[in-house]
């Protein structure tokens, strides 16, 4: 079994130490993320008017926001949710994006053209829009800030993988296969996606941190995840009213946030030039 | 002269085969634009409650209000109102603020966000270019590196907080950039460096790739064997052929720096398109939110299809032939 | 005092560092080439030929450490682009896609020259006239992908002539090139050496192109020289091994084993007896790409029987191949299987899977997710999920591989291996017809034999009938019984092997078999040019008319019919019988030209 996991590391990654570090940080992001707020001594979410706006310190490490609530907690607390929204999306827009992709390109002719065109629509309309109509149906919390990534966040993944299978339904093995009379849905899963799943393993690692930044980008401008509940971007909005004052409390999330992304965009990128599927961190 | 006639009646038929594809990829542009237009009047109506049931006001008034605004009579009709004013280049008027149409607001927030995205653009495309192309040339290794280091620290910052830390560094503590508003060229370097600093990480990304491609392949050596120099065939014969796909990324991300940056606009309070379209959604404005919607989404169409027919028209006939060439040599 | 040589590479030694370690690709290889003289290096691909003259130019990349006592030209180390040029093998990617031929060459006499633009546009267009290309002027406006290969491989010429340089290195430069066109570039650098007074060196795997052209010929093996010597010493008395063995494969591909000789093939009574042709193609038509279309064009293919299916590339052989195996669908025309019309629906009911391909290319016929086994069983189950593992290690078996090599992937394989690999998963649904396009064209001169020992196996062991798609009349001329030759998208000449080949009717068929290259430089430099002129792309006459020395006026005005002689079938108008005169009924038709 280690055999295995070590030759399918080995074949995506080769085995870069940029994609181990990149692991290693996420990893451990991930085990703070839970282990924090679970075992650690701060409530995320108690305010106490005792210990207001207070900056690092042995108790509080990151300090206290202006409600007297321990940041440390807190940012991990966020760092959790925003990963957790953004590695959700993007394992389902990563199956709409491939299951649309993968119909386009197959299909190709009018039916390619109609559905390239619907997506094309879809991406042309401002996110904030239906996020924010969501939220008002749905009431504001994960569920709907993930519905409302999932809107238009699969077209650059149906994009990418209709273009592999255009490429890849020529290919010598794709007409012999038809040849042997294999059903063209056979086709597809077994012959034509495994051969493009290195760009789809490229993008759906880079969908995570899209996901993650756009998460907070709605959570900083107020239309994300609603209090008590925090992710990095409502955290970094809160602290925004008092950025001169205390910076720290902005610049302690930001810093986990940046790194978290970092992380990903240096797995992603390992694979990425290992496997030569395209597209890095583009939108 | 012969020849030239000759040579005449082959760029013709290439000439009317580019005119029927421009044609078309208008057509289909219109299109989109008014399906955009119908599934965001549709999906603004959806939204719950009416913009003038705030406060204390009287169900009377309401009424009246909605009369007046024509939101008594059935949906339909008022879709066919408005999209019958939207060719005539009538948005309507906000709702909030029944003495300003949405077309003036857009007449005077859109050149202030155009500039900035504008400027960001042209930053991200030159710097991005050039780090680019440096990186895919250079034989020193530590280049390479620090350039790629940099570029991936660049595109791990989201760009809010990109320019939150810019206007704590060099506005809060160091006071020598202004921190809000356009008034003079200094007021620029902020938000534009922060708006350029993710599009520029990947422009320099994609054209170091491409050109990295591009000087593996056969005639990026014959031009060398026949005695061109590396920067002269880099620049007369590479990089045209690698530019391709960078062109295809910064279409659409023109497409957003142009209709401007919520956040961006937000931070440094510049009265742009993006401030106005997140009033516009705290404000319940629909109308206004409609008729940004509308024409941000139209620039965006504008911008996609003037990057296609761009692309479309650097690479003639040779677009085709290069890709066969390509897979031939893939074997 | 000895006369200096214009090269001179003594001991030159070449490392790749890879992430696998260090790769010696050359070891301590040494050779000259003197003032005006063309030398030859010969050798297979991989043996480091073009790892050597990209050393030679300093054009290695940065992973590759170059080491060598000497390297002097005239004295000097070479400078690219000034003196020494290089030709390379393909002509289509060597010129950049997006840039005007014009303005490739006139950048080069720029840098050369360093005169103003127009001095090299008008040098640029003297230099095209030089290597034969009619109107200069309106092609110095075209683009690479505008020309044909031949036409684009005359411009890299001029290209390199613009350098003006002591030393011109021709990377196979005809490999990607028709036998007619291949003997014009050959008798174009012959003419250039003689009037520039340049040395050349040409590199090659082909020995008959070698035998052709080059005085001096040096082999190389596995990144070292085993032999060197004038090419006489070489060709006819090789002393060693390997060069031996190179001239025994060149010269027994072009001939048929003795057993299948004495064999003959299916009479054409017994096949008229039988009925129905097991494949009967009609005037099918298909617009592809520029040229490779089809245009009317119609055949028969008897049961166990091989047909060979030759013309150069473009021609539409490929094009056929796709419509026949169903990947592609035809514009119009007719294909009958069994007398049944082959359409969508026969193919679905099972029909498909009794016509099978084996590509040209064997590194993308086989997908690489899957073990050898896997893709085996896939194809041997098709549609129906029934079949078991039993045949797959028994059709391994049977094209010479080992039944443990199921659980591989491709990737382990070689291009030898790979192509035997895709021939058992054609005959593992045990097709009535498998069509081979260019099965041996990508291999080297070894797996090329083994390959063609297989497929010569399978036919007699099973009984098959066989399209076998070709360039390459040498080896059309071991594999099958009958022959069509196909140009422009249409069928010119169709008959039994050795009729066609001993004795061709039409010009073109004659054109193919004399531009043959043989490992002798007495023959080989016997070259004669083809006329060769532009057909402008007209939709009526003859298609070969521009290039056919024996055309008449109604060849230009009008398609002609196919006339039927026996088992020989043409398509020319020096058989009508308008031209040949009235024939009695027992008149015997004989070759025109």
């Amino acid at each position: 079994m280690r055999g295995r996991a070590g030759r399918i590391w080995k074949k995506y990654t080769g085995g870069s130490k940029m994609a181990a570090a990149g692991c290693a940080i996420l990893a451990l992001w991930i085990i703070l993320a839970i282990a924090v707020p679970l075992f650690g001594p701060w409530s995320w979410s108690e305010q106490n008017a005792e210990i207001r706006n207070q900056t690092s310190s042995l108790a509080h490490w990151f300090g206290t926001d202006r409600f007297g609530r321990d940041l440390f907690a807190r940012v991990w607390y966020g760092a959790g949710l925003s990963l957790f929204i953004g590695i959700v999306s993007a394992l389902i827009n990563g199956g709409i994006g491939v299951m649309y992709g993968a119909v386009c390109g197959y299909a190709g002719g009018k039916t390619d053209m109609l559905l390239m065109r619907a997506a094309d629509i879809i991406s042309s309309i401002p996110s904030m829009l239906y996020v924010i109509l969501i939220t008002l149906v749905m009431g504001a919390g994960a569920g709907s800030i993930i519905l409302g990534l999932c809107v238009a966040g699969w077209i650059s993944m149906a994009r990418i993988v209709r273009g592999e299978i255009i490429r890849l339904k020529e290919a010598d093995y794709a007409c012999a296969a038809r040849m042997e009379g294999i059903p063209p849905l056979r086709i597809l899963v077994r012959h034509l996606l495994p051969n493009a799943a290195g760009p789809i393993l490229v993008n759906l690692i880079f969908l995570v941190p899209q996901a993650v930044f756009t998460e907070a980008f709605l959570s900083f401008l107020g239309v994300g995840i609603a209090a008590p509940a925090a992710s990095l971007g409502t955290i970094i909005q809160e602290a925004r009213s008092q950025m001169i004052l205390y910076p720290y409390q902005m610049i302690w999330p930001l810093l986990v946030l940046c790194v978290m992304i970092l992380a990903l965009n240096m797995i992603g990128t390992a694979v990425e030039e290992k496997t030569g599927g395209r597209r890095g961190w583009s939108e | 002269m012969t020849a030239v006639c000759r040579e005449g009646t082959m760029r013709r038929a290439g000439e009317e085969r580019m005119l029927r594809y421009t044609l078309k990829r208008m057509l289909i542009g219109v299109l989109s634009l008014i399906v955009l237009a119908t599934v965001t009047f549709f999906l603004v109506r959806i939204m719950p409650g009416s913009p003038f049931q705030q406060g204390g006001v009287s169900s009377q008034v309401v009424e009246a209000v909605e009369e007046e605004y024509g939101l008594n009579e059935p949906i339909f009709t008022q879709y066919l109102n408005y999209m019958g004013g939207l060719l005539k280049g009538d948005f309507g008027i906000s709702y909030q603020d029944p003495s300003t149409e949405v077309a003036e607001v857009i007449k005077r927030a859109w050149p202030v966000t155009a500039s900035v995205g504008i400027a960001a653009l042209a930053v991200s495309v030159l710097l991005g270019t050039g780090l680019g192309i440096l990186r895919a040339v250079s034989e020193k290794r530590a280049v390479r590196e620090i350039i790629s280091g940099a570029g991936m620290l660049a595109a791990g910052i989201p760009t809010f907080a990109a320019a939150i830390l810019l206007l704590l560094l060099f506005s809060v503590r160091l006071k020598w950039l202004p921190a809000s508003g356009l008034l003079s060229p200094a007021h620029y370097i902020l938000p534009v460096t922060a708006l350029a600093l993710y599009p520029a990480a990947v422009i320099s990304r994609l054209t170091s790739n491409a050109l990295s491609a591009e000087m593996g392949k056969a005639y990026y050596l014959f031009a060398r064997a026949k005695g061109l120099g590396k920067w002269r065939a880099v620049f007369t014969h590479a990089l045209k052929n690698a530019y391709l796909p960078v062109l295809n990324y910064v279409g659409p991300a023109s497409a957003s720096l142009l209709t401007g940056s919520f956040v961006i606009e937000s931070i440094f309070t510049i009265p742009g398109l993006g401030r106005e379209f997140v009033g516009s959604i705290t404000n319940r404005d629909y109308t206004l939110i409609l008729g940004l919607t509308v024409f941000m989404g139209a620039v965006v169409i504008a911008v996609n299809l003037a990057t296609d027919l761009l692309c479309a028209w650097l690479s003639p006939e040779t677009g085709r032939a290069y890709k066969k060439a390509d897979g031939r040599q893939r074997k | 005092m000895e006369r200096m040589s214009l090269l001179e590479v003594e001991r030159l030694n070449v490392k790749y560092r890879t992430e696998q370690g260090v790769r010696h690709v050359l070891r301590d290889v040494s050779f000259t080439v003197e003032k005006g003289e063309i030398a030859g290096i010969v050798g297979e691909s991989g043996s480091g030929k073009t790892t050597a003259m990209l050393a030679v130019m300093g054009l290695l990349g940065q992973d590759a450490s170059v080491g060598c006592e000497k390297l002097a030209l005239d004295g000097k180390r070479p400078v690219p682009g000034q003196s020494a040029a290089m030709v390379f093998q393909d002509s289509l990617s060597c010129l950049n896609p997006s840039v005007r031929i014009g303005r490739q060459i006139a950048e080069t006499v720029k840098i050369r020259r360093k005169c103003s633009r127009s001095e090299a546009e008008q040098r640029a267009e003297e230099l095209l006239d030089m290597v034969g290309i009619s109107d200069p002027h309106r092609r110095m406006r075209q683009y690479p992908s505008e020309l044909s290969g031949g036409m684009r491989q005359r411009v890299v010429i001029a290209i390199a002539l613009a350098c003006e340089p002591d030393l011109i290195i021709a990377d196979e430069p005809t490999t990607a090139l028709d036998a007619a066109v291949q003997s014009q570039i050959l008798l174009l650098l012959k003419r250039i050496v003689k009037e520039t007074g340049t040395s050349l060196l040409l590199v090659s795997h082909d020995l008959g192109v070698t035998a052709a052209l080059c005085k001096t010929v040096y082999v190389l093996h596995e990144g070292t020289v085993v032999e060197s010597g004038n090419a006489e010493e070489i060709f006819y008395a090789p002393r060693h091994g390997y060069t031996r063995a190179l001239l025994t494969r060149a010269g027994k591909i072009h001939q048929k084993s003795a057993e299948a000789h004495g064999k003959e093939p299916v009479q054409e009574e017994e096949r008229r007896a039988e009925g129905e042709p097991l494949v009967r193609a009609e005037r099918i038509t298909k617009e592809y790409g520029a040229g490779e279309g089809l245009c009317g064009l119609s055949l028969e293919i008897a049961q166990g029987e091989t047909l060979a299916l030759v013309g150069e590339s473009g021609s539409g052989k490929t094009t056929f191949a796709k419509i026949l195996s169903g990947v592609m669908e035809a514009d119009g025309g007719a294909l009958f299987y069994r007398g049944e019309c082959l359409n969508r629906n026969l193919r679905k009911s099972g029909t498909g899977r009794k016509i099978q391909m084996v590509f040209q290319d064997p590194y993308s016929a086989l997908n690489p997710c899957l073990t050898v086994g896997e893709a085996l069983l896939e194809a041997a189950r098709g549609p129906r999920r029934t079949e078991t593992e039993s045949r797959v290690e028994e059709m391994l078996e049977m094209v010479g591989m080992s039944g443990g090599d199921a659980r591989r992937y491709p990737a382990d394989f070689s291009g030898g291996q790979r192509q035997r690999i895709g021939i058992a998963r054609a005959l593992i649904t045990e097709p009535e017809l498998l069509i081979c396009d260019e099965a041996a064209a990508s291999l080297d001169a070894e797996a090329k034999e083994q390959i063609l020992a297989l497929l010569e196996e399978i036919k007699e062991r099973r009984k098959i009938s066989c399209l076998f798609i070709s360039h390459d009349i040498g080896l059309v001329r071991r594999i099958s019984d009958r022959v069509a030759v196909i140009y422009g998208g249409y069928v010119v000449e169709t008959g039994r092997t050795k009729e066609i080949c001993s004795d061709p009717w039409h010009p073109y068929t004659k054109q193919l078999l004399e531009a043959v290259l043989e490992p002798d430089p007495l023959r080989a430099s016997k070259i004669r040019a083809v006329p060769l002129r532009e057909s402008g792309g007209k939709d009526t006459g003859c298609p070969f008319a521009g290039r056919c020395g024996y055309a008449l006026d109604c060849c230009r005005r009008e398609n002609p019919e196919t006339y039927v002689f026996g088992d020989r079938e043409i398509a020319c108008f020096l058989y009508s019988e308008k031209h040949s005169g009235k024939r009695a009924d027992g008149y015997r038709m004989m070759s025109q030209i």
